[in-house]
């Protein structure tokens, strides 16, 4: 049934359109238009060179770098412990994430056990952290198709978890939480219970924000079969995390190659899942952030259940005056909750890494828009963009 | 790599596709908008309601000057260099005759660069000696950003609204101060056995 209000969609692959200015035989000349690095359509400092034949994308050129800080020489001067303030900000909706990256190929070049109490309290911070960044973009990308009412529910069941990572860490953005060998302290009397209780109240929210969203005849129409990534185009673009998933690209590190308690949170029988996808289009993406925010929820529950279990003991290990990082290399990746986040830690026995390359998830999944932006209309422009879930300081570290 | 079947749940091509055709979906977002104008608001008008702030809370650093020997560990562990300490050395005379004459630090400046910090806690972490808190304090917004640069009265200022810290999970080992009065208190004990005094019970000093 088509409706008034529906445009005719075109496969991206066709490149023949019947609708918009361009169309149909006018002699139109291209025009290139820069979106960004300021203006209201992009978010944050990303900057699209399109090159548009009437209201047709012709070609599309992401150009990076204007929010380029050089984290990675500014690693190559920094010790263990400064190098986490730094990695927690270039994506600054996963901060403990990226932390945990840092750690993790620390402690496997230190050959350092960690207390099995930091490793759940580690992973429980992981999944909340993930359930931040989701509904963060739960939150934006209705707002860049026009609906003004989602984020406000978002950020609702944000704030909830916020306030106990801030009870936690003391921040609310930059967690600064994790140390090699553990956690920065332990957790104050009572948190495991307010933690319990703000997942339970995020998760019987969570279908007012579904309501909003998934059934939404005015989403439907701009993200149903809207920018159609396919899953070989994803992988040859090294496309990951939701993104990918929603291409059917079923890769999942907290499944595929087990870090911290995730090997048995994502055995048989577990709560662990993978929300995947096979349509490649916005609304499928759209729909495995909602998917991912429930499996989270699931994983963070199971983790302060557990962590309420554990016998008592430390959460984190003595470490030297000044730590030195014996003489070798180590790439780590996680599960980042915009997709693969990977540090090469190169040390060459100092306390500073002699190297510590960052392959972050936005700088992947950003380049494969120019691949899929040719063909599109420039209204779905900004419904393709927002559908990317990325994150500007992540493109241009 | 092969394909994972999908998960359950994952209905597919049924909820792509609206069913209905009369707009039922955006029925139902109305609906919850509607149940929660209903609801009591989740907000707090901010000026008048002061938030509720957790005691680790990163809002500004707190300078107890007493307890700074000018060490300048927090000034070197600083990641951007965000704290400016300057100090002079005095010598103290000798406290007993014919003793030897003492030098200590004596504290110039100390001042915190707010513009440049990151807010990490590395100094708070590093002092060895309690010199630095964590206040939840964050109203220190300026016109200017050279303002932002707080001396040591001003930091000294802001050690009145550090929190106590919160009270540790049951699960967690005791602070290392507990085990250090513990350890203290047996090997008091213990040498007083051996002298054949009266015992303390070992573990009474830490009720101190």
């Amino acid at each position: 049934m088509s409706k008034a209000w529906q445009t005719p969609r075109v496969d991206s692959a066709s490149s023949t359109l019947d609708v918009g200015i361009g169309a149909g035989g006018l002699a139109t000349a291209d025009m290139v238009l820069n979106i960004g690095p300021q203006h209201p359509a992009t978010h944050g400092v990303l900057r699209l060179r399109l090159v548009v034949d009437g209201e047709k994308i012709v070609s599309a050129e992401p150009v990076v770098g204007y929010m380029h800080r050089g984290a990675e020489k500014l690693f190559e001067v920094r010790d263990y412990r400064q190098i986490i303030v730094l990695a927690n900000r270039h994506d600054w909706l996963s901060a403990f994430a990226n932390e945990l990256g840092v750690v993790l190929a620390t402690e496997q070049l230190l050959g350092m056990e960690v207390p099995e109490r930091a490793v759940w309290i580690r992973t429980l911070l992981a999944e909340l952290n993930r359930v931040l960044s989701h509904l963060m973009f739960l939150g934006s990308y209705p707002l860049e198709l026009g609906a003004l009412t989602p984020v406000f529910y978002a950020f609702r069941e944000r704030e909830e978890l916020q306030s106990v990572l801030e009870e936690l860490s003391g921040g609310r953005l930059h967690y600064m939480f994790n140390r090699v060998g553990g956690l920065k302290q332990d957790v104050p009397a009572g948190w495991t219970l307010r933690t319990l209780d703000a997942i339970k109240a995020v998760r019987r929210r969570m279908p007012d924000l579904e309501n909003l969203l998934t059934d939404n005849e005015i989403v439907k129409a701009r993200t149903v079969d809207v920018g159609v990534l396919s899953r070989d185009l994803a992988a040859a673009y090294g496309v990951s995390g939701p993104i990918a998933r929603a291409s059917g690209l079923d890769v999942d590190l907290r499944r595929d190659e087990p870090y911290l308690a995730y090997g048995e949170l994502f055995a048989p029988g577990g709560p662990g899942r993978v929300p995947v996808r096979k349509h490649g289009d916005c609304y499928d993406r759209l729909v495995v952030l909602i998917e991912q925010v429930r499996v989270s929820l699931d994983l963070a529950e199971a983790c302060v259940e557990k962590l309420r279990s554990l016998p008592a003991g430390p959460v984190n290990v003595r470490l030297p005056k000044v730590l030195k990082v014996p003489e070798g290399h180590v790439y780590r990746w996680t599960e980042n909750p915009l997709g693969l986040n990977g540090y090469y830690l190169v040390s060459r026995g100092d306390k500073v890494p002699w190297r510590l390359k960052l392959r972050s998830a936005s700088f992947n999944n950003v380049q494969v828009l120019t691949r899929m932006l040719p063909g599109q209309l420039m209204s779905d422009m900004v419904s393709i963009m927002g559908s990317m879930f990325f994150v500007v300081g992540d493109v241009d570290k | 790599m092969e394909q994972r079947p999908a998960v359950p749940g994952d209905t597919g091509e049924t909820e792509r596709r609206d069913k209905s055709g009369f707009g039922l979906g955006m029925v139902k977002g109305l609906a919850t908008t509607a149940r929660t104008f209903f609801r009591p608001t989740h907000t707090q008008e901010y000026p008048d309601v002061k938030p509720h702030l957790p005691p680790r809370n990163r809002g500004v650093i707190a300078l107890v000057e007493e307890n700074c020997t000018v060490c300048m560990l927090c000034s070197r562990e600083c990641p951007d260099w965000c704290i400016y300490i300057d100090s002079h050395k005095e010598t103290l005379p000798a406290t007993t005759e014919g003793g030897r004459e003492r030098q200590r630090n004596v504290l110039d400046r100390y001042a915190i660069d707010f513009s440049l910090c990151m807010y990490c806690g590395i100094c708070v972490e590093v002092c060895p000696f309690d010199a630095l808190h964590w206040s939840p304090e964050f109203e220190y917004a300026e016109f200017d950003v050279r303002d932002l640069v707080h001396e040591r009265d001003r930091l000294h200022q802001w050690s009145a609204s550090v929190l106590p810290p919160p009270p540790p999970d049951p699960a967690a080992p005791p602070p290392k101060e507990i085990a250090a009065a513990e350890k203290a208190a047996a090997k008091a004990a213990a040498a007083a056995s051996a002298q054949g005094g009266p015992t303390d019970k070992p573990g009474e000093g830490r009720t101190k």
